[in-house]
């Protein structure tokens, strides 16, 4: 130990006696928005980091977690890059307790953070009273997505609830459409699980789930009306879609847009596929924010860190960026790209389409809105329940009973 | 065993050569063509479908010839598929890997002949003891070691550059390495040793001048054996060699996990093919020094 | 002269049994005592007892893993061995184009698994794949989704690693039935030996360390055997594929708790000595009782 700890002292040493590179604010910016419509919103940030007199060097990685994987050891490993993503949750905590991220006070005080970021997002985002990541969106992820053609075709009403729900489904399936439009990944079948709890028990009922992991919750008779209705959903899914394990979130929205499939629950990102097909929010297809209107809006987010690497001239890149992410002007342009909204109240949003104006609606009030699970649960319990949630949704001999139990379990064990 | 004959073709085939074809020939030929048609279904639908378009694609005839066939796909594959802001496919990723693959093959293949020369001939103490923790060694998983890994690395400097990647490679192919050659030159007569140790030859004259020239065979299986390994590799590559130097693999994967609307079948499977290239060359090219440096090298011992 | 050789190979190999106890043994040993601590992301040394390793063997998801990676271990090991003997034997009866049987078998070799796991998994798409192709054959209603399948999808892996793994096997088999003296044949056939009589009961027990080379060689695949995985299903459908190896990644990042995860991974390493131990042992006392 000491003589490692001995040779990272040199090596500090060596690297910090070297001038500090004369062409400035160059920041490498891992993250992994690599597909057509992610790779547009992010040139919205690269072009405005470039225009300030930075200059951008991408190094985007396919998979969030592999990214996530890649960025964690970069930092443990002590050679980060100097900007990296995560997502707006609690896992890049332990590296804000380790003394791993720079403090962003010389942007966040002046900019007045406090009175910009979204309080869902505040306790995420800051430490001790200081910033050490910048929140660059608001996404919603329990949307409900349908094709207004396929609607019209079959003779079907958009859904307000889970009843007109599975009636459009009916005259979906009976105009040879394939109603719901399922992802085959755990984490979707996950997003459709907290969506049908959102919708079914309400705000209460997920904090209480979620926050408290309170076990009468999960044993009440409330829970056994939300895996009705999500049991409801596999069966439908199981029954007119036999391609869909395995099938990825834009692969499915991809059947949405063609009309091939009425409907997908998935959330705004989503947004992208459409726009890049050309197809107009309210006119070619419509947007049921809650899933069946009415209902808590789940929020996620994506941030973005700034590792220490003791070098000054790397800080400067590093506040130049932060500033350039959280400008009013390039959060709009970003979050048109991207499909979800921004993060500052003080923007001018008559560019965003009616999905995003319901979205801006909603997120304005706090009692309509919870966090995702991972700004309430270590990661480690989330992965528990998605796995329960997943083997439930693929099995074809898992009861409902034994779906509760193996919930409580995983509740348990994560202590 | 016929080690003072070893460069000559492995002993010929056990079985009988019968005079005319009978109906065992007939049904052996069937066999063999069947098994063919599994082994090569596979590549064979890979390349047709990356010669078609996504409309013909769709129609869904997966062994179907292209009707037209065209090479748009591996063009896009290889030059303009995009990863997030970059679009040059995976041409970049092509020349990293070269760069990592070639002094990774050099330095690790040597390390292994040496380590396996010192192994057969010039025993210590503890070098039986050395032999086991290396085979051990073949067994640990990467991903528990590679978190302490990336300390060490850190703490002298090299994370994230092309050495780190090729110093990675060179310890992690260590165990197989010194295994294959150990039991290669421990089935040399020691005659061969002795005689030359008499005639007053030291430590490097042994290696270079009586060893080098006859381990060909085995050359040729640590070669097939670290191409495959170090080009196929995509979490040390990832990890160690920093974004400078990204194989192509990473490059494969970028492109095949992301993409917007319909997923490109053709692009991805060209993407693929191109990915595959240089170890397939050195099989279809050394192939059949394989089977012969197994018989000389791997299997004895 | 013979001192200063003897030092010079003392000092070259000096360096590489550093860096093996190193990399080998520090790191491992650290592994494990990580293991006993509640680390999260960072280690962390409070040491917690056996509790990772309670919480470990209570976790479904491990125990599935590991049954899994039996499962795929069985199948894999059996399947390559019994196609890549069979394999080598048909070469081995003087077979016309024999270089060309023994590249086509070979070469899914030099893939990576992520390149086998597209080609398969593109293979038994369900709607564009080979079921397609059955359907437009004739057989309309024709349904067949291995990879979507709870029930299957370990099965389809397992087709997949075999393809690839059979034809190592093959060329380990071919140079040992190249190696066997050619008395025997001639012996056994004036004796009137059947072939097949000779195979069983002659030629495969002289195989005996090949088999032992090849399924060394093979339960390395099975114990490390990740990327197919996460190439092919990614652990999917539901959790029906998962394996130790994925449990371990998982853990060690995006679930943050590398405790479990080198639990689990310290787990997977004593078994895989455990089983392999008794094998060597033999293997041993076999060569040393041969001279």
């Amino acid at each position: 130990m000491g003589v490692a700890r001995l040779l990272k002292t040199t090596a500090l040493a060596l690297l910090l006696a070297q001038p500090a590179l004369a062409e400035g604010k160059k920041a490498e910016v891992l993250h992994w928005w690599t597909s057509a419509g992610e790779a547009a919103a992010i040139k919205v940030f690269a072009d405005a980091y470039n225009a300030a007199g930075g200059e951008w060097v991408d190094n985007g990685v396919g998979g969030d977690d592999t990214a996530k994987n890649l960025l964690a050891s970069r930092i443990a490993g002590g050679n980060p890059p100097q900007v990296g993503q995560f997502n707006t949750s609690r896992e890049y905590e332990e590296f804000v307790a380790a003394g791993l991220l720079e403090p962003l006070d010389a942007v966040s005080g002046p900019g007045n953070w406090d009175g910009l970021v979204p309080s869902i997002f505040q306790g995420l985002v800051k430490r001790d009273g200081h910033y050490y990541a910048v929140p660059v969106n608001i996404h919603g992820s329990n949307w409900l997505w349908y094709n207004m053609a396929a609607f019209e075709t079959a003779g079907a009403t958009p859904p307000t609830d889970w009843d007109s729900f599975f009636a459009a489904a009916e005259k979906l399936k009976a105009a040879g459409i394939i109603p719901l439009a399922q992802g085959g990944e755990a984490w979707q079948e996950r997003i459709t699980f907290y969506s049908v709890m959102l919708s079914v028990g309400g705000r209460d009922f997920y904090l209480k789930f979620i926050q408290d992991k309170d076990e009468a919750t999960v044993r009440s008779d409330k829970m056994k009306e939300v895996i009705a209705v999500y049991t409801k959903l596999r069966d439908l899914v199981r029954e007119t879609d036999a391609a869909s394990p395995g099938r990825s979130w834009n692969e499915a929205t991809q059947m949405v847009v063609t009309g091939k499939a009425g409907m997908q629950i998935m959330g705004d990102w989503a947004k992208g596929e459409f726009t890049a097909a050309n197809m107009e929010a309210g006119k070619d297809y419509g947007c049921v924010p809650a899933v069946t209107a009415g209902g808590p809006y789940q929020v996620s987010g994506d941030v973005f860190v700034f590792p220490k690497t003791g070098n000054a001239a790397d800080l400067e890149a590093q506040m130049l960026m932060a500033q350039t992410m959280i400008d009013a002007k390039v959060q709009v342009d970003f979050n048109l790209k991207k499909g979800s909204v921004p993060v500052r109240p003080d923007v001018d949003v008559a560019a965003f389409d009616t999905c995003s104006q319901q979205a801006l609606q909603i997120t304005a009030n706090n009692d309509l809105i919870v966090g995702s699970t991972d700004m309430y649960a270590t990661a480690d319990l989330t992965g528990a329940l998605q796995d329960v949630y997943t083997t439930y949704w693929n099995s074809t001999e898992m009861t409902a009973d034994e779906l509760v139990e193996k919930i409580v379990e995983a509740m348990k064990a994560a202590g | 065993m016929a080690a003072t004959d070893i460069n000559a073709p492995a002993v010929g085939p056990s079985g009988i050569r019968p005079k005319h074809l009978t109906v065992g020939r007939v049904g052996l030929y069937l066999a063999l063509t069947l098994a063919a048609i599994f082994f090569l279904a596979p590549l064979y639908v890979m390349i047709v479908t990356s010669l078609k378009s996504m409309d013909e694609i769709r129609q869904g005839n997966v062994i179907a010839l292209p009707e037209a066939a065209s090479l748009a796909a591996w063009t896009r594959a290889w030059a303009e598929a995009c990863t997030g802001l970059r679009c040059e496919g995976i041409q970049v990723g092509f020349w990293n890997s070269v760069r990592i693959l070639i002094p990774s093959l050099i330095v690790s293949i040597m390390a292994g002949s040496i380590v396996g020369y010192v192994l057969s001939y010039w025993k210590f103490r503890g070098s039986e003891l050395f032999y086991g923790l290396l085979l051990f060694g073949a067994f640990v998983p990467y991903q528990i070691i590679i978190y302490p890994l990336i300390r060490v690395f850190s703490t002298i400097g090299l994370y994230g550059s092309l050495p780190a990647i090729v110093v990675i490679h060179t310890v992690l192919g260590l165990p197989i390495m010194v295994l294959i050659f150990r039991n290669f030159y421990s089935t040399l007569p020691s005659e061969l040793f002795k005689a030359a140790r008499i005639d007053g030859a030291g430590f490097f004259a042994l290696y270079w001048y009586v060893l080098l020239p006859i381990s060909k065979p085995i050359f040729v299986v640590a070669l097939i054996l670290q191409v495959t390994g170090i080009w196929n590799d995509f979490l040390l590559g990832l990890i160690f060699g920093g974004s400078e130097n990204m194989p192509m693999t990473v490059q494969l994967n970028n492109i095949v996990a992301t993409f917007q609307g319909e997923v490109e079948f053709n692009t991805n499977m060209a993407a693929t093919m191109l990915t595959a290239i240089v170890p397939l060359a050195v099989y279809f090219v050394s192939g059949r020094w394989f089977v012969r440096g197994i018989t000389q090298g791997a299997v004895k011992g | 002269m013979r001192l200063s050789s003897r030092i010079t190979s003392r000092l070259v190999v000096s360096p590489f049994v550093v860096v093996a106890i190193f990399t080998f043994v520090l790191c491992v040993l650290w592994s494990a005592q990580l293991s006993f601590t509640s680390s999260k992301i960072f280690p962390a040394y409070d040491y917690v007892g056996f509790k990772q390793y309670t919480r470990l063997f209570a976790n479904e998801r491990w125990i599935l893993s590991f049954q899994n990676m039996l499962i795929f271990g069985i199948c894999l090991i059996s399947g390559a061995l019994v196609i890549g003997f069979l394999l080598a034997v048909m070469i081995d009866q003087s077979v016309k184009w024999e270089s060309f049987w023994r590249t086509v078998f070979l070469y899914p070799n030099a893939l990576s698994f992520v390149v086998t796991g597209l080609a398969w998994q593109w293979l038994l798409n369900p709607s564009l794949g080979l079921p397609e192709l059955v359907r437009h054959l004739g057989w309309t209603d024709f349904k067949l989704n291995l990879l979507g399948e709870q029930k299957t999808a370990l099965y389809a892996v397992s087709i997949a690693a075999v393809w690839q793994a059979s034809g190592l096997v093959m060329a380990l088999c071919l140079a040992g039935l190249r190696g066997i003296d050619g008395e025997i044949w001639k012996a056994t056939r004036i004796d009137g030996v059947p072939r097949w009589k000779t195979y069983l009961h002659i030629v495969i027990p002289m195989l005996g360390p090949i088999f032992f080379t090849a399924i060394v060689l093979l339960s390395l695949s099975v114990v490390k055997g990740f990327d197919l995985v996460v190439a092919m299903t990614n652990g999917g459908p539901g959790t029906a594929t998962e394996v130790p190896a994925k449990f371990v990644i998982d853990h060690i990042q995006i679930r943050a708790n590398v405790g479990l995860a080198m639990a689990g991974a310290t787990v997977m390493l004593i078994s895989v000595v455990a089983a392999l131990a008794p094998w060597v042992y033999v293997q041993k006392r076999r060569k040393e009782a041969r001279g």
